[in-house]
């Protein structure tokens, strides 16, 4: 966890530093790469959240989003970079609570079904 | 007709022109974003769980729609539709997630409760098995106190009667105790018991007041000194006299049966004094426990 926020913390520093370098270079340069930047840490946050498995369609979508996003930014098309950036984010966001409430369903139904096997047994010790 | 013709085709490009001004700009996106924001508004637990995602989900909803009344190009209305419906699906899951959390922590709580309910009736079991394990044990060995007693009452009586029975020289047979009332006991060629027959007897009578299941069978037997019909009537005589001398003693009537033999049944021989006095003499059976006393014919 430390690990992972040391180096969310190094990438916004990158993103701020290349944000910085790049500033004069165009008005819409930067918020651009800030978009970009921000939809990859929401691909990286699904993916270690299992999106992966779990939400496979979505986050295949967001991949793909992302490399059409550095694309266009390598072109200066900053307009359809940021529109795919938040196309990709909003497609990573639900990767990820899609592989949440996949992975909390499940639980609560094993649960559930525990509870129920619990129950029985009980009732079969106490009827007897 | 030329002039009308033509003014009819200016009204329709008109009305279609009016119509286009004013038909709202939609895509499949917009319609379907649109229709999951409604199933969504309408699930009480997206309102519960994930309210910071809804209204992410709205805002990005009022950008497409103001985007579609301003007649955008398609793709910007479509583009702007995707992201308000991507953002209203994840509202559902984190609303699904959350309310899957919470019936975990429920369940969680359940189970402890379940748990904790089956390790207490199990210990009410435990303690109710040790009861009930007690009491028969307490019960068992009550029982055995009681037939520990009841048999040295027993075998208290059986010494009793033992002794009893010693004193008055009963000998044990197949058909019971048998005592010998000797010619000597009787006044000689009487039906009179003399004091030592009658103390006999009473140590009998006592014998059987202490034993209310045994009956007693008085017979009477003679030598064969004599006519046959004075025997029997002799062996009669002296059988009746002890039968109601027990009966004087309290023995009741109907535990006391009589018979007379006469000369029948010897126990030595005539020939000389001391084996006819020997047969001149009464026996009474002492019946076993509740038990019928055989009779004398069977058994020869």
């Amino acid at each position: 966890m430390n690990k992972h926020q040391t180096m969310t913390g190094l990438r916004l520093s990158c993103a701020a530093a290349v944000l910085a370098l790049t500033a004069c270079a165009s008005p819409d340069q930067a918020p651009a790469t800030a978009d970009v930047a921000v939809s990859r840490h929401a691909v990286e946050n699904a993916v270690s959240a299992g999106a992966a498995d779990l939400a496979p369609a979505e986050i295949t979508a967001a991949r793909d989003k992302m490399i059409r996003a550095n694309q266009a930014l390598a072109a200066r098309d900053y307009k359809l970079a940021r529109e795919l950036a938040v196309q990709a984010q909003a497609d990573a966001k639900l990767a990820q609570s899609k592989a949440a409430s996949a992975k909390a369903t499940a639980a609560s139904t094993q649960l559930n079904e525990d509870l129920r096997v619990l129950r029985e047994e009980v009732d079969r010790a106490n009827t007897q | 007709m030329k002039n009308r013709k033509s003014a009819v085709s200016i009204l329709a490009a008109a009305v279609l022109a009016a119509a286009c001004a004013s038909a709202p700009v939609t895509t499949p996106t917009l319609d379907q974003a649109r229709s999951d924001f409604v199933s969504a508004n309408n699930n009480p637990q997206v309102s519960t769980y994930a309210p910071m995602e809804f209204k992410q989900a709205s805002e990005a909803l009022d950008q497409a729609n103001q985007a579609a009344a301003r007649r955008e190009s398609l793709s910007d209305v479509d583009r702007l539709a995707y992201v308000a419906k991507q953002r209203i699906a994840t509202a559902q899951e984190v609303a699904k997630a959350k309310a899957a959390e919470a019936n975990i922590a429920d369940a969680s709580r359940q189970r402890d409760q379940v748990r904790l309910e089956a390790r207490t009736a199990e210990a009410d079991r435990a303690k109710r098995d040790a009861e009930a394990a007690q009491a028969a044990a307490q019960q068992a060995q009550a029982q055995a106190q009681a037939t520990m007693q009841q048999n040295a009452a027993l075998t208290e009586r059986a010494a009793q009667l033992e002794s009893l029975l010693n004193d008055i020289q009963a000998v044990k047979t197949e058909r019971g105790y048998v005592v010998t009332i000797g010619d000597v006991l009787f006044a000689t060629d009487q039906a009179t018991l003399n004091p030592n027959g009658t103390s006999t007897l009473r140590k009998l009578a006592d014998v059987m007041s202490q034993n209310p299941n045994r009956t007693v069978l008085v017979e009477g037997f003679t030598d064969s000194t004599g006519s046959a019909s004075h025997n029997q009537d002799l062996s009669q005589r002296r059988a009746e006299a002890v039968a109601t001398a027990l009966g004087q003693m309290g023995v009741a009537r109907d535990r006391i049966s009589m018979k007379a033999y006469g000369q029948a049944f010897p126990v030595a021989s005539n020939d000389n004094a001391s084996g006819r006095q020997q047969n001149r003499r009464v026996e009474i059976v002492l019946s076993n426990e509740g038990a019928q006393i055989p009779p004398r014919a069977a058994m020869r």
